[in-house]
């Protein structure tokens, strides 16, 4: 290669956070977008009259508060740590929500940013668990999700919330409940909910954060490897603490952005989102050692996972056809990781 | 040779390569049962290499090896042999008797149990009354009697000691020595692999010194001497001090002071400067406490006393150091480009602007300019860090830590297990990173790293400092060899004195 062509590609490649595996990325993210265009093939040929635009409107709905609790844990995932309370997090976003606005009285305007700050606060408690008292965040994280499913629990007295029938006794302006119902209102020809405008918003706010961001590039580096980051003085205390909080925080704007589409709440919602936010990371190409995920990635296995949950509720298959694909979908991403790593190791020696 | 006579393991022409790297290049070595043959050389010098061989944790790519005049071959034969690590490599969740019986079979239905045998080996060694006790949970010298007692158990014929004693108190060290000689009166064979010249001359009988993947001499007892010894470790490795001349020390402003510099185990009182323009050399084998004192100087450590850097004194004088360690592991992101490797240390405002926004175009000129500055040869800056050489990913570790603009640089073991053209280079760039008005500060094991680039070398022993030998001072290197092991001594007895008196 002459000096010339190697620094044009310098140019092009600059000093890309995937540094030489652009090349596996590239492939990564091509067979993800292949894995998702066949799936709907394989929907199209199966069932030809569910194919349409509003097929496709409600798959986007359906993905986006996964994809908003995976970007969530995508950030936790960098740096090398985990978080099971996310799922727990969402159902007391919204729970919290319902019993401060509905039961107490509380207007939505303010409700609403309280019940965003308690994810705040739960994501500080686990930032400084990990990090301060260096409990295993696995541990840490295992044992809030239990605290915070215990919280909604208590907080709603094991009861259903809606707030267009609120219990007896409490009374919801009108001004509120057009408020609340139009965070997620419906436009357009087709209808499409403006969750799904949240989701794009705040997918841009995240690929801002950890692609463009010095934020993003520490965080990589220090999942990549702690040690040399804190003799080098970086402040990996102060990031993983971001991590966590930036985490729960978007679990609970899930919670409520569900809260307000579906317009119920129970105590035990969320719960059975833990395992398809991971896959979704896992799929979308994150590394559990930490230092490695992309935002595009993370979005392209929720986009994946919500096409096969409505493609297979439209074809009805069964129950356990969709968690069979689940755990299909989430090995073979893995297994397709490690064997396109293999390749470049080989093609590199 | 006497080998041949009494049996032992005879080596003849081993030979060993990584890649294009020669570790051994031909070693030939009897050892004899019965007597404690020493093992010296430099780092990097086949030494590890020669051990693993042994130990049957590699093989040889030619060459043979022969036990009792019978073809023998360590990675077979493993169980025959026993090494002793300075930090012992065993089960810290079992009990002292279970690390005794592990790998050992049981019938299908019953666990292996604790022999009559196995109880008088323990006794012997002294750990018979803690043998229940979980190994994490027993002291450094008790777990390396269990791994001494494994060894027994199982009726092992060779014993390697390798850096036994580094992280032992010196009580615990003479124990340890007399099991060693305990072993080889049995007559089984034993080797001691030391940085510590000293051991060396008190307990073998002689001392094979590597170098070069050769062995270079064996000194045999009248001449076994520490001097004797140094000498041999450095004698034609024709060494030149590539460091340029320079203000000596003495006109060069002092930039960094620490008085009454004290760590809570490691050392006390200490009291050490460093000039403009000036590199210093720590030298200490392990367990000296100088690789602590080095780190101390970045704030990794936790010391009491003032430390001032060009006139600034409290906590913010660590903003004003950079520590590069002694293994790349710690210094390297592996999941980073070349190019974001060196530029990993930046922030606000060299690569990023408000709203902690990066600057992509700062940083691909901060990272083009470091690798020119460092001569990095690297094909792009995108590739991965990994793709590099040992020697170009050092100066990438190096690099990263000068571009934050410290006064201070605080190197550990700057080019272990670098090729010598990066040698050179490294040595080039500490000494325009000195000349530039900062100071370097670097923790040595190896003479002949000090006599390339240093100007000054300290030695460090139990935590004590000695005073200081300036190496323009020795005109060839095994001059300078002579006087460290000699300051060494010095500083270890008087410190016997002190506790004396």
């Amino acid at each position: 290669m002459t000096a010339d062509s190697s620094t044009a590609d310098q140019d092009r490649q600059g000093l890309s956070a995937a540094g030489s595996a652009t090349f596996d990325i590239a492939l990564r993210m091509g067979g993800l977008f292949v894995a998702i265009i066949l799936v709907a093939i394989v929907i199209f040929i199966l069932k030809p009259s569910s194919f349409n635009i509003d097929v496709g409107i409600s798959v986007l709905r359906a993905m986006s508060s996964v994809a908003i609790m995976s970007l969530g844990l995508l950030l936790v995932i960098v740096v090398g740590e985990i978080d099971l309370s996310f799922g727990a997090m969402y159902g007391l976003g919204a729970n919290a929500l319902a019993v401060m606005w509905i039961l107490w009285g509380i207007p939505i305007y303010a409700a609403l940013p309280l019940a965003i700050a308690v994810g705040a606060v739960v994501g500080l408690f686990n930032g400084l668990l990990v990090t301060g008292l260096r409990i295993p965040s696995f541990i840490v994280t295992l044992g809030s999700y239990n605290l915070l499913y215990g919280v909604s629990l208590w907080i709603t007295k094991t009861s259903t919330f809606n707030p267009v029938y609120p219990p007896p006794g409490a009374e919801i302006p009108e001004s509120e409940l057009d408020f609340f119902t139009g965070l997620t209102a419906s436009f357009g020809a087709h209808p499409i909910s403006l969750e799904v405008v949240w989701m794009v918003v705040i997918a841009a706010v995240i690929g801002w954060l950890l692609h463009r961001s010095l934020f993003g590039f520490r965080l990589t580096a220090i999942g990549g490897n702690p040690a040399a980051a804190r003799l080098a003085r970086l402040p990996v205390t102060r990031y993983k603490i971001l991590a966590f909080v930036l985490c729960s925080v978007l679990a609970a704007i899930a919670g409520v952005l569900d809260f307000s589409f579906i317009q119920t709440t129970q105590p035990n919602i969320g719960l059975s989102y833990t395992f398809p936010v991971f896959a979704a990371v896992i799929i979308g190409g994150a590394s559990l050692a930490g230092g490695k995920g992309t935002m595009i990635g993370t979005m392209a296995g929720a986009l994946l996972l919500a096409e096969l949950q409505q493609g297979l509720a439209l074809l009805s298959p069964g129950p356990h056809v969709q968690q069979l694909f689940l755990g299909f979908v989430t090995i073979g991403a893995v297994a397709l990781d490690l064997a396109l790593t293999h390749v470049r190791k080989k093609r590199a020696a | 040779m006497s080998a041949e006579a009494a049996g032992g393991i005879r080596i003849r022409n081993i030979a060993k390569r990584y890649g294009s790297t020669v570790a051994l290049d031909g070693i030939d070595l009897d050892i004899v049962p019965g007597e404690v043959l020493g093992i010296a050389g430099p780092n990097g010098a086949g030494k590890s290499t020669l051990i693993r061989i042994i130990a049957g944790e590699e093989r040889p790519d030619s060459g043979s090896l022969a036990f009792d005049g019978q073809p023998w071959f360590p990675s077979v034969d493993w169980h025959q042999v026993a090494v002793v690590h300075q930090e012992p490599q065993l089960f810290p969740n079992l009990t002292v008797a279970e690390n005794v019986l592990v790998g050992r079979e049981g019938t299908r239905t019953r666990r292996p149990r604790l022999g009559i045998e196995d109880a008088g080996v323990m006794q012997a060694l002294g750990i018979g009354l803690v043998k229940d006790r979980l190994l994490e949970d027993c002291t450094l010298a008790t777990q390396q009697r269990t791994e001494i007692a494994r060894a027994v158990a199982r009726d092992a014929r060779v014993f390697l000691f390798d850096e036994p004693n580094s992280a032992l108190t010196d009580e615990e060290s003479n124990e340890l020595f007399r099991e060693m000689h305990k072993l080889a009166g049995e007559g089984r064979i034993v080797l001691l692999v030391t940085h510590r010249l000293g051991d060396l001359v008190e307990h073998a009988a002689r001392v094979a010194v590597i170098r070069d993947g050769k062995v270079r001499k064996v000194i045999d007892k009248p001449e076994l001497t520490e001097e004797a010894i140094a000498e041999q470790l450095v004698v034609g490795t024709g060494g030149e001090q590539t460091a340029t001349p320079k203000p000596s020390a003495e006109t060069g402003r002092e930039i960094f002071r620490v008085s009454g510099w004290s760590h809570g185990s490691e050392f006390s009182g200490v009291d050490f400067s460093a000039a403009h323009g000036e590199i210093v050399a720590l030298m200490g084998v392990e367990g000296s406490g100088a690789r602590e004192l080095l780190r101390s100087f970045a704030g990794l450590e936790h010391c009491t006393g003032s430390i001032v850097i060009d006139g600034i004194a409290g906590p913010e004088v660590f903003g004003h150091t950079a520590y590069v360690p002694a293994t790349r592991q710690l210094s390297l992101y592996s999941n980073l480009s070349v190019g974001e490797n060196l530029i990993a240390r930046l922030g606000v405002p060299q690569i990023a602007g408000p709203m902690l926004r990066l600057k992509k175009r700062r940083m691909r000129e901060a990272a083009e300019e470091s690798v020119r500055r460092f001569l990095v040869k690297t094909r792009t800056l995108a590739q991965g860090i990994r793709s590099l050489s040992g020697g170009n990913q050092q100066k990438v570790a190096i690099a990263q830590a000068l571009t934050v603009g410290p006064r201070l640089v605080l190197l550990e073991e700057p080019t272990r297990g670098v090729d010598i053209q990066s040698k050179r280079e490294i040595y080039r760039l500490l000494r325009e990173f000195a000349a530039a008005g900062n100071a370097v500060v670097m923790f040595c094991t190896e003479v002949l790293e000090i006599f390339e680039a240093a100007d000054r070398v300290i030695v460090v022993s139990d935590g004590r400092l000695s005073a200081p030998l300036t190496v323009r001072d020795f005109p060839h290197i095994e001059a300078l060899a002579a006087a460290i092991t000699r300051l060494e001594r010095h500083t270890r007895l008087r410190l016997v004195e002190d506790v004396a008196a």
